[in-house]
């Protein structure tokens, strides 16, 4: 292969790219979002500077992806850290979990999503919506939540707000010689939202401590409650807010 | 943080000869493919591999040229263990992929197997241990310190590359156990996401066994493509 196709290849290997270019159109993405209150003082050794926490309540999410356009079918588990960024509310990704390498390397690699193989599962189990987490054989996480008890909701206005804020991730990429190469704070913003449907209700989560899947580490004092999403949106690429390396 | 050590790493390769054409396709620039359009096949047991665990590699290694020096090309590389795939596209840009290698003594086989996705997309198969390689496990580790070069591409966040190297590196600290030749067989089953058929067997030019311990350092660039091309 002469070097300019090299240049223009998507990403590694050259004979078949794990991922193509974006941005990446997602179809009926769900979410079950359960937000409870943890220890101020962990949010804050948990978060990178310069971002600051706001308040003392984060989530665990689950996301099933059926239909994810270069990705294919999977699920996903991440903790969210609301924060602010020079005064804007963002969400901060500080874990969040996979089960499908192309999602995992792109992740990684272009936006610094903190990606790590896991399996997470999200269904309906009889009258209860439920998301499970499964890291190095150990169940993780297990978020349980009432299955579409406000039904007849028509303004999903809290939720486009929700779905609209800026995500931050820390992109690390180290040099071949070990060195760090980028260190940025990134930028997301899903575009072209469309939310098929939001449903609130009552929400309990379970927390197991495993030290390469500390979702733990920020420990559950009380359930706030839960929200279940159908969406459609796209994933462009992002910006860079931060970086580390700059002088 | 690396360098990282590996004990008891089990290599199973089978070296093939394929269509010449096909290896310069791809083989980036400014490497140059082997005169003989060999490709080796490899399976790799790491059981004690320090800050990753144990798990199976499998994939396409093509020897090389660069600058008149001998190298190896990683093409295609397959394993089921998430951090050494992140931290091998990320430091080393090692092409990896999640599948399920299996490399296991079955009877009196060593056999390989990769499945990719749900489907079986190589098997290979060797004589257990019929001889010991020429020149025994000292010829073994001398050439084990061949430069090993991999192309790692990074995207910037706006989707722009960022990085795109050929990046080397050299093994160290390398104890071999134990090497053997033995007949070998090879069976590539075409997989669009996976496609070791892509370079097709002419012809079967053998299998290697052994086992040893190795050090992975981390590595340096030889050729900036945003810089140097």
């Amino acid at each position: 292969m002469n070097k300019k196709d090299v240049i223009g290849l998507a990403s590694m290997p050259l004979q078949s790219p794990t991922y193509p270019r974006g941005p990446y159109k997602f179809f009926n993405r769900q979410y079950m979002v359960i937000r409870y209150k943890t220890d101020a003082d962990a949010i804050r050794a948990h978060l990178p500077e310069p971002l600051e926490p706001v308040g003392d309540t984060v989530s665990v999410q689950w996301l099933d992806l059926p239909d994810g356009e270069g990705f294919g079918a999977y699920s996903a588990a991440a903790q969210i850290i609301p924060c602010t960024f020079k005064g804007e509310q963002c969400n901060f990704v500080s874990q969040m979990y996979v089960d499908n390498s192309p999602p995992l390397a792109g992740g990684r690699e272009i936006w610094g999503y903190p990606m790590k193989y896991g399996k997470a599962v999200l269904k309906v189990e009889g009258d209860t919506l439920k998301g499970s987490l499964t890291y190095a054989s150990q169940q993780v996480a297990t978020g349980t939540m009432v299955y579409k008890h406000d039904a007849f909701r028509k303004d999903y206005s809290a939720e486009q707000e929700l779905l609209g804020r800026t995500q931050v991730t820390l992109k690390l990429i180290p040099d071949i010689d070990g060195k760090p190469a980028i260190a940025q704070l990134v930028g997301i913003n899903f575009t072209d939202v469309v939310i098929k449907g939001a449903w609130t209700g009552a929400a309990r989560l379970e927390l197991v401590p495993a030290v390469n899947c500390p979702l733990a580490d920020l420990p559950v004092k009380h359930v706030v409650g839960g929200l279940q999403m159908v969406t459609d949106m796209t994933l462009p690429y992002g910006r860079v807010l931060h970086d580390y390396l700059a002088k | 943080m690396g360098p990282y050590r590996f004990i008891n790493r089990e290599f199973m390769i089978v070296t093939y000869e394929t269509d010449k054409d096909l290896l310069r396709q791809v083989v980036p620039e400014p490497l140059e493919p082997n005169p003989d359009g060999h490709v080796l096949y490899e399976w790799i047991r790491m059981p004690d591999s320090s800050g990753f665990g144990d798990y199976t590699e499998s994939g396409v290694v093509i020897p090389c040229f660069y600058k008149g020096e001998p190298v190896n090309f990683t093409a295609q590389m397959y394993l089921d263990d998430e951090p050494p795939i992140s931290a091998g596209r990320e430091i080393w840009g090692f092409p990896k992929k999640y599948a399920l290698p299996k490399l296991e003594v079955c009877s009196d086989t060593l056999t390989g197997t990769l499945s990719y996705a749900g489907q079986m997309v190589a098997m290979g198969t060797m004589a257990y241990k019929h001889q010991e390689a020429p020149g025994g496990v000292e010829a073994q580790a001398k050439g084990m310190t061949r430069t090993s070069c991999n192309l790692k591409i990074i995207p910037d966040v706006d989707g722009t590359p960022k990085i795109c190297q050929l990046v080397a590196y050299n093994l160290t600290d390398i104890t071999v156990k134990g090497v053997w030749l033995s007949p070998a067989r090879l069976h590539l089953i075409p997989h669009v996401n996976a496609p070791a058929a892509d370079l097709p067997i002419k012809r079967i030019v053998g299998g290697k066994h052994f086992i040893s311990d190795l050090t992975l350092p981390h590595g340096r660039v030889l050729f900036d493509y945003l810089k140097d091309a």
